[in-house]
């Protein structure tokens, strides 16, 4: 380190107003960790030479290797902001120093839950383009889980050198592409308003737009150019910004600026964008890539880039490298846009506390919160658990929102379960140690306050995955977050050595908390499941299970989908079932629910939380449901929140309330197992026709109902046409055009259907957009590549849940299907047959 | 006190005695009721009574060597409310109808003994049968201290009829003592009982020959019975 000591960032922790916390986020591939690399470059951690090179956040060695990210990895940086800088910032602001932590993340869309976990922890992000293939399908994935998060965007262009040297743009195509994809992101942030965060659309003009390439480390936004040039012309900066963006063109003849594309003769001008700012760039990149080399010195020394000797000695890329690096350093520019733009911590909690906190905002956790003030009552939330080079042990890594957290302190650590004034999934603790986590060095600190993100050590053994970590009684627990991937993509795992057993249950119970998304389950045959977003996902979880956290060898199966069971129509009749002593009689029906209620379901819309009266009235007016039955819907479930609904409908009951714990425990157990494969149930509705109780509460105690209501569920299913979900992709490639031919075939021998194909302006590139059921999905990538000559690239994204032609209680594709799930998870071969559930009156 | 017995069989009923002559009580006559007849099945699904291996309580009443009372159970549960009134046709009139038939022979009976535990339904039933006192010793006991109590008292019951989560048709004709583990796990009301030997018995029975019968085979709430084919009487030697 040589810019700062650990002392110098704990100074700067306190000055909240000057602290920004940013992730950096992006489709695969566009370039965020060289980025990255360029930034940290700037702030001393390695050495300038090394930028471009090193990908210093990829720390581990698959990492580096495979050349993506999968972890996302935090680093702190320093910078110190010019006088010019400074007066534009709009917010507080507390002297020119600011202390920025940069949270690096990975783009391929298998590791989402990853750019979740870090989105949590910041207040804005950096939004990486790649300026050939503009906005891509996990740009716009990462960039609306940023704005539902209340993340504030300021974006880049990256990767401009390509366009300049392999695909030999004009000056106005590259303009024309630029605005396109500066559209196209504005398109997306338009649809998320919060009135605390004001304007979000990105402009130029504003400066919230860079243009550079991380890879040669130099970048520009209109700000540098518009003080370079309001000198020159003597006007205001701000009033330069404006000139030099859009419909905005200079006459050299008679020196005045027009909105006019063409002058008095009618002759063409060019716009103030090309001239004041590509045309240097596109100058510079002529000469030296065509060996011009006293022509772009001679320029050099006019822009006033001064190289040293041996640096002038340099040819072709190098040279190129070395002067645009000095012209137009990328690390200044985007350091300056992230301290100029993005929200301190002070700014965006003001308007992000009701996102983040599940309590009232008037009590004193919900004030501290909003204040961002370090004297308050702690309130830290941890997004993510990352393995220490101790065996088996985790850094808790988050983000203190209130409050100041020590080394020594005791905390009551709340699971995701945790409810106020419960004692569940709650443990009182105290905090071993503090720790500042950089990139590969991890560095102690004495205490962190409000604003800041840290690391815990002495806190895994109580969490699973995230948590909220208080001083406060009251405290409510911090949201949890939303992931937008789903583990869909399982596979069973055994040990080659039977000895070794106990060695891989540890093992997964480490895998299990060092991913956010990861699921390890086991199965009723005694079988252990891994449970992913993605192939690549499971291949990175199961590599890292049997190398770290396990370290046996371990034996795979192939992987296999998660299926869901729903209904397709209302119960063909009203299902009895009877409990053991035949004395208690529970009545019901089932009915699918809505597609789009589903939707807003799994999307937290409409959840178990809230005013039950609100929830009443929007399934009333927007589902058409009779107002009396939404307002007695009993649960959600299954995890009580998935997408089926157990619903009274019963008229005036006796003891009706006693039982409601045991049909909803077993509500809570049948939705996760459903009858025909034991898959989760999705999209059903429950109604409770009529109950009748045995007089005696010693008699209708839950022995008696959950198994007889568990009956009753099913047999309801059994009887409305049960029908199997499978989840389907959404699959991006990216190709020339004689490549087509190629993904054609392979999508169509894998039930894959093509719903656009657009080429990319200005580019050879196509963009081809398919559904893919994810069962057919197993090795795609590699056939794809073999099929088209390896020019083709996929990204493939869960995108819903489709219901497949058929019932699996008559022969066919579906049955078949259930029947295989059902072999493999060793349950009876057959599916129960409807009077196993169903009792006569 | 002269006591009349209600007896299922059952290690409640059996151990209610056990605890009635311990408090000084003299048991004089035991009374049960069963399944009619011309029924094909020994299992009712009465809310009164437990209706399993009723058939061989009289093997009981030959090992107290006591007199045995009994009335066939033609009524059906009518009445279901928590209180009892009187209703015709209810299952409680033929307990009525036994008790009158025992306290005809012997009018010294002053109470009667009941093994019920934790069901008001049943105790409302038997309170105040035409003025007799009710003896229920086990009445709102802890059912785990009560089942080690039974064991330590060297009485020897076996599980004839399972119709919980966690036990299985293996788990018929087994002994409490062998159960104990498994039992105390469960919540209650989810076995019934039949009592081979206790202090009472001057002679003890034995299951020679049996088998498991399937009462109702739905998914996670299976109901087994046994049905007792050969038994005999033994002496115990003391």
């Amino acid at each position: 380190m040589v810019n700062f000591t650990i002392d110098q960032i704990r100074g700067l922790m306190d000055h909240v107003a000057n602290i920004r916390n940013m992730s950096v986020i992006a489709h695969v591939d566009h370039g965020k960790s060289t980025l990255t690399d360029s930034l940290v470059s700037k702030a001393g951690i390695i050495s300038g030479a090394k930028a471009g090179e090193t990908r210093f956040t990829d720390t581990r060695q698959d990492e580096q290797d495979r050349c993506i990210t999968i972890k996302s990895t935090a680093i702190s940086m320093y910078f110190e902001l010019g006088a010019e800088g400074i007066a534009d910032i709009k917010q507080k602001v507390d002297g020119n120093g600011f202390l920025i932590n940069l949270i690096d993340s990975p783009g391929h869309v298998d590791f989402s839950s990853e750019v979740t976990a870090a989105l949590r922890v910041t207040d804005g992000a950096l939004v990486v383009v790649d300026c050939v293939s503009g906005v891509s399908v996990q740009t716009e994935t990462v960039l609306r889980q940023a704005l539902t998060e209340k993340i504030k965007p300021v974006v880049i262009i990256n990767k401009v050198d390509r366009a300049l040297l392999e695909l030999q743009l004009k000056k106005e195509d590259l303009y024309t592409s630029f605005l396109r994809t500066i559209e196209n992101v504005n398109v997306i942030i338009s649809t998320y308003y919060d009135p605390g965060m004001g304007d979000l659309q990105v402009d130029p003009e504003k400066g919230t737009v860079a243009f550079g390439s991380g890879l040669h480390g130099w970048g520009f936004t209109l700000t540098q150019f518009a003080s370079r040039y309001a000198k020159k012309f003597g006007v205001d900066k701000s009033k330069m910004m404006s000139k030099l963006w859009g419909e905005n063109y200079f006459n050299p003849k008679t020196k005045k600026w027009t909105s006019k594309s063409n002058d008095a003769d009618g002759k063409p001008l060019e716009r103030a964008f090309n001239m004041f700012i590509l045309d240097p760039i596109f100058k510079l990149f002529d000469t030296i890539m065509n060996f011009k080399k006293d022509e772009a010195l001679n320029m050099l020394d006019k822009l006033e880039v001064v190289l040293k000797s041996d640096e002038r000695d340099l040819e072709g890329k190098a040279l190129l490298k070395v002067a645009m690096r000095k012209f137009l350093p990328a690390a200044d520019a985007l350091l300056e846009m992230i301290c100029v733009h993005l929200p301190s911590p002070l700014t965006s909690q003001n308007y992000r506390a009701e996102n983040l906190y599940e309590g009232p905002m008037d009590d004193e956790c919900g004030v501290a919160i909003k204040n961002c003030d370090p004297k308050g009552p702690l309130m830290l939330y941890i997004s993510k658990m990352v393995p220490t080079s101790d065996k088996g042990r985790f850094y808790a890594f988050g983000r203190v929102f209130s409050g100041t957290v020590r080394s020594g302190q005791k905390v009551r650590i709340q699971g995701p379960n945790y409810v106020p004034g419960k004692k569940d999934d709650l443990f009182v603790k105290s905090i071993q140690r503090t720790v500042l986590m950089m990139g590969r060095y991890v560095e102690s600190i004495e205490d962190c306050p409000a604003g800041n993100i840290v690391g815990l050590v002495g806190v895994d053994q109580f969490l699973l995955k995230s948590g909220t970590i208080t001083t406060s009684e009251v405290a409510h627990n911090l949201k949890v977050m939303k992931f937008s991937v789903s583990p869909v993509v399982q596979v069973a795992v055994d040990v080659k050595n039977p000895n070794d057993l106990p060695k891989l249950i540890e093992g997964l119970k480490r895998l299990s908390k060092s991913d956010p998304c990861v699921q390890c389950l086991t199965n009723e045959s005694g079988e252990h499941i891994v449970a992913g977003a993605g192939e690549l996902h499971l291949e990175i979880c199961l590599k890292d299970l049997e190398e770290d956290h396990a370290q046996v060898p371990i034996k795979f199966g192939n992987p296999v989908v998660a299926y869901r069971e729903t209904v397709q129509s209302e119960s063909s009749i009203t299902c009895l079932s009877k409990s053991k002593n035949k004395h208690n009689r529970i009545f019901m029906k089932a009915m699918p629910l809505d597609d789009e209620l589903i939707q807003e379901i799994e999307d937290g819309k409409i959840s178990p939380r809230g005013d039950f009266k609100i929830r009443a009235r929007d399934l009333a007016d927007k589902y058409g449901w009779d107002v009396t039955d939404a307002r007695k819907i009993w649960c959600f479930g299954p995890d009580t929140t998935g997408p089926n609904l157990l619903v009274d409908v019963t008229k005036g009951v006796q003891y009706l309330n006693e039982i409601k714990d045991s049909c909803v425990a077993a509500f809570q157990w049948a939705t996760k197992e459903g009858p025909c494969a034991e898959e989760v149930m999705r999209g059903v509705r429950f109604n409770i026709l009529d109950v009748t109780l045995h007089a005696d509460s010693i008699h209708r105690g839950g022995g008696e109902i959950i198994p007889a209501t568990r009956r009753v569920l099913y047999a309801s299913t059994m009887t409305a046409t049960p029908g199997l979900q499978e989840p389907v992709y959404l699959v991006e490639i990216q190709c020339p055009e004689n490549a087509i031919g190629g993904i054609y075939s392979v999508l169509n021998r894998r039930r894959g259907q093509v719903f656009s194909e657009e080429q990319r302006v200005g580019t050879p590139m196509y963009t081809v957009k398919a559904y893919m059921p994810v069962s057919e999905s197993f090795g795609f990538t590699a056939d794809l590549r073999s099929n088209t000559g390896g020019r083709a690239f996929p990204q493939s994204v869960f995108d819903h849940w489709q219901l497949m032609n058929g019932n699996p209680l008559e022969p066919g594709k579906v049955q078949e299907v259930v029947l295989g799930v059902r072999k493999r998870k060793g349950l009876a071969p057959e599916i129960p047959p409807l009077d196993r559930y169903l009792d006569k009156l | 006190m002269k006591v009349l017995a209600l007896i299922s069989g059952g290690k409640d009923s059996v151990f209610n005695m056990v605890k009635c002559v311990e408090k000084g009580h003299e048991i004089v006559a035991l009374a049960n009721a069963l399944p009619p007849s011309n029924s094909e099945k020994e299992e009712l699904d009465s809310f009164l009574f437990q209706t399993v291996g009723q058939s061989s309580v009289h093997y009981i009443a030959q090992c107290m060597d006591l007199p045995l009372y009994q009335v066939e159970i033609n009524g059906l549960p009518v009445n279901q409310s928590l209180d009892y009134e009187k209703t015709i046709n209810d299952e409680t009139e033929d307990l009525y109808v036994l008790v009158k038939k025992a306290l005809d022979k012997h009018p010294d009976i002053g109470g009667v003994s009941v093994g019920a535990i934790l069901s008001s339904y049943q105790s409302n039933r038997v309170k105040n049968i035409l003025g007799l006192q009710m003896l229920a010793y086990l009445w709102q006991r802890d059912q785990g201290e009560l089942l080690s109590e039974m064991i330590d008292n060297n009485m020897n019951s076996i599980l004839i009829k399972v119709a919980g989560i966690g036990l299985g048709k293996d788990d018929l004709c087994k002994s409490l003592s062998e159960m104990k583990e498994k039992l105390e796990m469960l919540a209650s009301g989810e076995y019934e009982t039949f009592t081979l030997d206790c202090p009472l018995f001057k002679k003890k029975i034995e299951i020679v020959e049996w088998e498991p019968i399937t009462h109702s085979d739905s998914a996670f709430a299976s109901v087994y019975y046994v049905n007792f084919k050969k038994i005999v009487l033994k002496e115990k030697n003391i």
